[in-house]
């Protein structure tokens, strides 16, 4: 070994690790990226052989260095990443390929493991060559894009009105997918608008459809939302405020529709939905299921109700029809809906946990919405076991309180 | 996890025999076979799903491709679909779109 670069911002774990490697007499350089970045790196002999990262560095400055010494020499270095204390911060290099070493940092020991990579890397160089490796951080930064477009598209927080409880979770799959849900008011807080929806396909693609969709839907709803009280303000009867519940996921289903059909049918995406609009103050609840997985309502005496279909997925098929149902959440039933990361969640052996499955945990085990949703997660862990996730998991449930019986 | 496709053209008449699981990571061999079917004239696409074990959503959208991929005329029946697949396919709702079937036509 010629010359090792050391990489990092300022810390004593690096401060320590090129003394150790200094102690087994290999010739070490220290520089932070900045410095890094703006040195003119050139043969012979002072362009690195190995290159020693702080996992704290960015992927993209890593490549931006390791693309400016690949330039300077004829093979590009080695790269070897080591953590400060945050072993978080390996993850998206192990991702990469690239090799790491862990504390404690021991003087022999650190040789020993640069000696095996650099060796390793010799033997197969595409585990590390520069062309594979900027393959790969680009793939990981893509991975990371369309994350960041989920993730920013799924609400900050879910309504909390009186007598209610609501959850949600996301357990994101390493390949971004485009699940997501939502919930938020309408009418001023008078109804909430529910949402669990899943963009078919994964990758960068299925995560702009999904941002794309969720901003149609809650666009229409919210900002053609309409009152049905009448000029004198006097509130309508039940069925004109069902009737007007339909209208508007009709008219926010139906345009999403066309609009996807309209502009992006040849792109053959298509997501599947489940829309609802609750009225907290009576449970009422009119929904309309765009082929997506019947969600689930537990009334309190134990029954089981299915949200079925009622409608095809969204941009599947132009002018499609959709047809509003409804039912109403009484005191003590919960509401579950998912998607199909939790049913088509596999074991290593590729069993998939199945409907019956989920519906029996969803009914017997838990009482809060938490609560359920705790077990729901408990029992994809169980059962997946260390098989790796594949689908984005999403789930919501809302629990109505048990009336309390006014004290006279 | 794997999965193979064959396709045989017969007249006007071409079949893709799916094998395993088409979801995600094998949709993109099945868009492939989908692009060389339409390479030629076709009135009927049949797609043999006797040997298809599995149908993701994802594995879907290449069905959706085809339908896209073909001309408005070209029917496309699905042979043999497992219980599972069928159910998976008439619950997006794109069972309008096709044709089940018990036995290959023609």
């Amino acid at each position: 070994m010629q010359l090792t670069l050391l990489v990092s911002k300022p810390s004593d774990t690096a401060d320590h690790l090129r003394a150790v490697l200094a102690s087994d007499g290999m010739d070490v350089r220290q520089l932070t990226p900045e410095q890094a970045l703006t040195t003119e790196w050139g043969p012979p002999g002072g362009v690195p052989d190995l290159l020693l990262v702080n996992a704290g560095l960015d992927l993209v400055t890593v490549r931006s260095l390791l693309h400016r010494l690949g330039r300077a020499a004829d093979r590009p270095p080695t790269v070897v990443t080591f953590v400060d204390d945050r072993y978080a911060d390996l993850e998206p290099y192990v991702r990469a390929g690239l090799d790491y070493i862990v504390p404690p940092y021991v003087p022999k020991q650190v040789r020993d493991r640069l000696v095996a990579s650099q060796l390793r890397q010799l033997i197969c160089p595409d585990s590390g060559d520069l062309q594979s490796t900027t393959a790969l951080l680009r793939y990981e930064q893509e991975l990371a894009i369309g994350r960041e477009i989920q993730l920013g598209f799924l609400p900050d927080g879910l309504p909390t009105p009186a007598g209610w409880n609501f959850t949600a979770r996301f357990l994101p799959a390493r390949e971004v997918s485009g699940d997501f849900y939502d919930a938020f008011e309408m009418l001023d807080g008078r109804r909430i608008a529910l949402v669990v929806a899943d963009v078919c396909d994964k990758g960068v693609g299925a995560a702009l459809f999904m941002a794309l969709i969720r901003s149609l839907l809650r666009h229409t709803a919210v900002y053609l939302e309409t009152s049905t009280r009448d000029r004198a303000g006097h509130p309508p009867d039940a069925d004109a405020e069902r009737r007007r519940d339909e209208e508007m996921l009709m008219r926010a289903v139906t345009s999403t529709n066309d609009y996807l059909i309209k502009n992006h049918m040849r792109q053959a995406y298509f997501a599947t939905l489940f829309f609802a609009i609750l009225d907290p103050e009576t449970g009422s609840l009119v929904f309309v299921n765009c082929g997506h997985n019947p969600p689930l309502i537990r009334r309190h005496n134990g029954d089981v109700m299915l949200l079925h279909p009622t409608g095809p997925a969204l941009g599947l098929i132009p002018q499609a029809s959709f047809r509003p149902a409804s039912t109403t959440l009484e005191p003590g039933d919960l509401f579950f809906g998912y998607t199909d990361g939790v049913t088509e969640a596999r074991n290593t052996a590729g069993v998939l946990l199945g409907e019956a499955k989920m519906t029996a945990i969803v009914c017997t085990d838990a009482t809060s919405a938490r609560e359920t949703l705790n077990c729901v997660e408990r029992c994809i862990n169980e059962h997946a076991g260390v098989a790796e996730q594949a689908d984005d998991i999403t789930m919501m449930a809302v629990h109505r309180d048990l009336a309390v019986m006014p004290v006279r | 996890m794997s999965f193979t496709t064959t396709l045989t053209r017969s007249g006007n008449t071409v079949i893709i025999t799916l094998v395993g699981e088409l979801d995600a990571t094998t949709a993109v061999a099945f868009r492939q076979e989908v692009d060389r079917a339409a390479e030629g004239d076709v009135e009927t696409l049949v797609l043999d799903m006797k040997d298809l074990t599995y149908l993701s959503s994802a594995g879907l959208r290449g069905l959706v491709f085809a339908k896209q991929k073909m001309s408005d005329g070209v029917k496309i029946v699905l042979v043999k679909a497992s219980d599972e697949v069928e159910r998976t396919i008439r619950m997006v709702g794109f069972h309008h779109s096709v044709v089940f079937s018990d036995h290959v036509p023609g």
